[in-house]
């Protein structure tokens, strides 16, 4: 009787002895969400199956949802809980976000993995930082710039490529009257895609200036003064009196006109690069937006990743995320063929990405981008803007009657 | 030419007019994206192409999403077109008092836009834990109060005499419900299934919030991903469109007698 | 004893709807409605802040200007809509040959969703490069910014609405017409009334219920606009288009005002209903 209990107990014994490497260490699956769909997505995906493939602690799980409906999404499960573990979010948007406490703090984290924080730029990093704790880890930087087609500049007889806004004008007007193109693609109308680029313009143009958008509390509208009339005029000017942009311009139009070769500048941001390298016909060079007052500074964005606070903390998950974010900033060389530059240093020093064309021409401008302010009441100060610009450029109103009036209604958000 | 030969080429243009957007719906997903924008008016691109649905097709979960779809418009309509009936049976027939206010009640629940909705929705659902289920993307659609409005008027034009013949045989409200006015009712039922089920079918919103995998994606919110980050595909996003709406095309035109039949029967009498 | 089973049976038949009304469209309306007295963004604690939201709305351009663009859109799209699904019905209800076809081609739209038409009504009004633009530029004329220029923008987002649910009337205006009984005709062809005659003084009186029917529920959903609108314009040009319900969500979900999108909703709702009353009486009143 004995015997046999022994011997049952050292078969059982044996059994999971002989199941227990089967039972090895099984991946971590890390959800997570993101905003990239189209061309961005396809890069953004192929990012995601290269990690995976690299190694097998962990598995990433990614869910897109489209850019107008992302945030809609995201609220709603932060403000439940039940966001997945890492999610995408611009770093204009994280002040919505970290006073409330739904992103998880990642300094020990990044401590813990190794994180070599250094490697990043100063300046998107300072992005992600809210009272000295750093809430996210940015994969991108992305830039207002300028593109201009070596094709259309040649026909009109340019040699040199124009660096400030004056020879800019000059240009566009010469391609105009040679060549019968559109001088400058700028989409001035609001279509599918919000007609944000005029903000980005006159702040870039107010930064040149030395003057922010907003003053420095975020307290008061910060741009019906000289600097800000100047800014505005060119805009205004460029639509109107210099007509070298047409009126009616929406950004798909505006993308469309300058991928067929029909523009001889386009303002945009850097994410036009990739779209416009899959047209074959089109030779076109980019450069970091011109400077008009003699400085240069450009508004840029960037795209970050953070790590939503959940119901049950589950460190293993946080560790995975941050080696995850680690690995894709530090392979931002795939990225970048989207359009985007890096932020790591390492990343720009390497040679994948020192061969990409365009990048580095404009990855220098990293120098000189400022971020929109961190206020709360950004989205809608935004949202407004770009609708008096568009209107005002559309009316071709003066300037002082333009800014006194958004000024007033700016004011009116930030006073609530 | 005689009055009614003009008039039949005249619906004729009309009708052509009517279907024309439609078919430059299914031209535009033929086109390569380079095509889309050079080849404009031509009507067949000179190299028309599969691409866009072979990358709709190959990169994404369609599939899928599609039999989602299916499954949560499915669920959907039987469900409502039972508890439409029934309240609908209740306002036609019962008279009791407060079948006014119910009614108006019912109604009002028309008059809020959903996007309004959505967060105390979602704060609802996660509160009984049915985020990322499929009784969440199909429950707040149940109650719809346009199906009752329909099926009320409808019930109402049942000859009163079937169910007094069987109300002194003796049966009860339900026996008459099933026996009675649900046969004789058919038509408008078909209205309703139909309303419902292109309503479940078309959600977006609601689906896109609630599901939090892209499994449980149904195939409206999947398409809707074709739109870029920072550039519109139109070829590609016509493509995903083309594959979302030709299930129901397919159910409409199959099923096409029946319905007309069936909606030609729905009464508005009062 | 009848009474107390109709009581009862009511109750018993109303109830498994009413549940899932009670539970998922009414409750969160309440809360909705609780939320509008609150400030709260979402993610945080609510502050109480009493009607502040309601009286913050109307000294709000651009909740203001937002109703008025609904209100721009209920009024173009309204009698087009209801129009069009009655001349549709006419034609499915005529001796044509093609009256059948007809009835496929006119609901078909309906089937689509608000997603799909939009876009697609987004690229045929595309400024550079959608069909009609390019047919124009072919027939030599200047192009029109349908969607770009704030004269066209209302319009072109209510055509697209017109294509997408003017087959749902015609179903009911056909359902109604095939109400008139068959004699009452024939009295009418009897005294020798031409189309237009019958059409005035017999199909349309007794089609009264049935355009009250069509009017309401025409004019809720058109105060519910969003979506098409949304895809089509973004609200522009510079907000010339933005609807009411586009400003109640970039509200919530993009400002992060939850309690002044919920009490917009309300206020929106409030409007709706008392519309709609108003219809209700009017036609009704007409009757007698």
């Amino acid at each position: 009787m004995m015997k046999r209990k022994w011997l049952l107990i050292a078969v059982v014994a044996l059994a999971v002895a002989a199941t227990l490497p089967a039972q090895a260490k099984k991946p971590t699956e890390v959800k997570f969400w993101t905003l990239f769909t189209g061309g961005d997505g396809e890069f953004f995906d192929a990012m995601i199956a290269a990690y995976n493939a690299s190694q097998s602690d962990v598995v990433m799980k990614n869910d897109t949802v489209k850019f107008t409906d992302y945030y809609t999404k995201l609220t709603a499960a932060l403000a439940a809980r039940t966001a997945p573990d890492v999610v995408v979010c611009h770093a204009s948007n994280l002040v919505n976000y970290v006073p409330n406490n739904v992103f998880v703090p990642l300094d020990s984290y990044i401590k813990k993995a190794g994180v070599n924080l250094s490697d990043f730029e100063a300046a998107p990093l300072a992005g992600c930082t809210f009272d000295g704790k750093l809430y996210a880890l940015p994969l991108d930087v992305h830039p207002l710039i300028m593109y201009y087609n070596k094709d259309l500049l040649k026909k009109a007889g340019i040699a040199q490529v124009p660096t400030t806004y004056a020879e800019v004008l000059a240009d566009a007007k010469l391609v105009q009257e040679k060549t019968g193109a559109i001088g400058i693609a700028c989409d001035d109308t609001t279509a599918t895609y919000k007609a944000y680029t005029f903000t980005r313009v006159f702040m870039s143009y107010l930064k040149q200036q030395g003057k922010t958008i907003l003053t420095a509390d975020n307290t008061k509208a910060n741009f019906n003064n000289e600097a800000g009339a100047k800014a505005y005029q060119l805009i205004c000017d460029m639509v109107n009196k210099d007509g070298v942009t047409p009126k009616g311009l929406d950004y798909d139009s505006s993308v469309a006109d300058f991928k067929l070769g029909k523009a001889a500048f386009h303002f945009n941001g850097v994410w036009a690069t990739g779209s416009f390298e899959g047209q074959k016909d089109l030779d076109f060079g980019a450069v970091q937006f011109p400077a008009a007052f003699g400085t240069n500074a450009a508004w840029t964005d960037s795209h970050t990743f953070a790590v939503p606070v959940q119901k049950k903390l589950d460190q293993q998950k946080v560790l995975a995320a941050i080696k995850f974010m680690d690995w894709m900033t530090s392979h931002g060389e795939m990225w970048a063929k989207a359009g985007h530059i890096p932020t790591r240093k390492s990343v720009v020093a390497k040679a994948e990405f020192q061969n990409l064309a365009h990048r580095k021409d404009y990855a220098a401008a990293v120098k000189y981008v400022f971020t929109p302010p961190a206020t709360p009441k950004w989205a809608q100060i935004y949202d407004l803007t770009s609708d008096c610009l568009e209107a005002a450029v559309a009316k071709n109103v003066d300037a002082n009657t333009a800014l006194a009036d958004m000024e007033q209604k700016v004011n009116a958000i930030l006073a609530r | 030419m005689s009055k009614r030969r003009l008039f039949d080429i005249l619906i004729a243009l009309l009708l052509v007019l009517w279907i024309a957007p439609t078919i430059w719906l299914g031209v535009t997903s033929l086109k390569s994206e380079k095509n889309v924008v050079t080849d404009h008016l031509s009507l067949f691109s000179s190299t028309p192409t599969l691409a866009n649905y072979s990358k709709a097709f190959g990169s994404t979960e369609i599939a899928r999403w599609l039999l989602n779809s299916v499954i949560v418009s499915v669920v959907s309509t039987i469900l409502t077109l039972v508890i439409d009936s029934m309240i609908a049976y209740a306002l036609a027939r019962i008279p009791f008092r407060g079948s006014s206010a119910l009614f108006i009640f019912v109604l009002a629940g028309m008059m809020v836009p959903f996007e309004a909705l959505i967060i105390q929705l979602y704060l609802e659902f996660n509160a009984l834990g049915l985020i990322n289920t499929f009784a969440a993307i199909v429950l707040p659609r149940l109650a719809m109060p346009i199906g009752v409005f329909i099926l009320t008027q409808f019930f109402k034009e049942i000859p009163l005499a079937l169910e007094e013949a069987a109300y002194i045989d003796g049966a009860d409200r339900w026996t008459i419900f099933t026996s009675i006015v649900i046969p004789n009712g058919k038509s408008a039922l078909v209205t309703v299934m139909i309303l419902s089920f292109i309503n479940a079918w078309n959600d977006f919103l609601w689906p896109l919030v609630v599901a939090s995998d892209s499994v449980k994606y149904t195939i409206t919110v999947g398409i809707a991903n074709f739109q870029g980050t920072h550039g519109t595909e139109y070829s590609l996003i016509m493509a995903g469109a083309v594959v979302a709406s030709l299930p129901l095309i397919v159910l409409f035109l199959a099923f096409r007698d029946q319905i007309v039949k069936g909606i030609a029967l729905t009464g508005m009498k009062d | 004893m009848r009474h107390n089973h109709n009581a009862r049976d009511a109750l018993l038949f109303s109830l498994p709807f009413l549940i899932v009304y009670l539970a998922f469209l009414v409750l969160p309306i309440f809360y909705g409605i609780y939320l509008s007295f609150f400030d709260w963004n979402i993610l945080s604690g609510k502050r109480f802040i009493g009607f502040l939201n309601y009286l913050d709305a109307f000294k709000d351009d651009k909740f203001l200007s937002s109703l008025l663009h609904t209100c721009e859109f209920v009024l173009i799209s309204t009698p087009t809509i209801i129009v069009a699904g009655f001349l549709m019905a006419l034609i499915v209800m005529s001796s044509s040959k093609l009256r059948r076809g007809a009835e496929t081609v006119f609901f078909m739209p309906y089937i689509l969703s608000i997603t799909v038409v939009g876009t697609l009504w987004s690229w045929i009004f595309q400024g550079s490069f959608g069909i009609l633009n390019q047919t124009l530029l072919a027939l030599g004329l200047r192009t029109v910014g349908w969607l770009t220029d704030p004269k066209t923008a209302m319009w072109s987002i209510a055509c697209a609405t017109v294509w997408w649910t003017a087959g749902f009337n015609m179903i009911l205006f056909t359902a109604g017409i095939k109400q008139i009984p068959d004699d009452v005709y024939e009295a009418a062809k009897l005294d020798g009334a031409g189309y237009f005659t019958t059409l005035v003084k017999i199909t349309l009186p007794m089609l009264r219920n049935t355009s009250l029917l069509v009017l309401i529920l025409q004019v809720i959903a058109s105060f519910k606009v969003f979506g098409q609108s949304y895809v089509m314009t973004g609200g522009g040009p510079y907000g010339s288009t933005r609807v009411l319900v586009q400003y109640i969500y970039e509200t919530g979900f993009t400002y992060f005002r939850m309690g002044y999108a919920s009490a917009m909703s309300i206020l929106l709702f409030l409007i709706i209903l008392f519309v709609s009353i108003f219809q209700f009486a009017a036609v009704k009143g007409e009757g007698k």
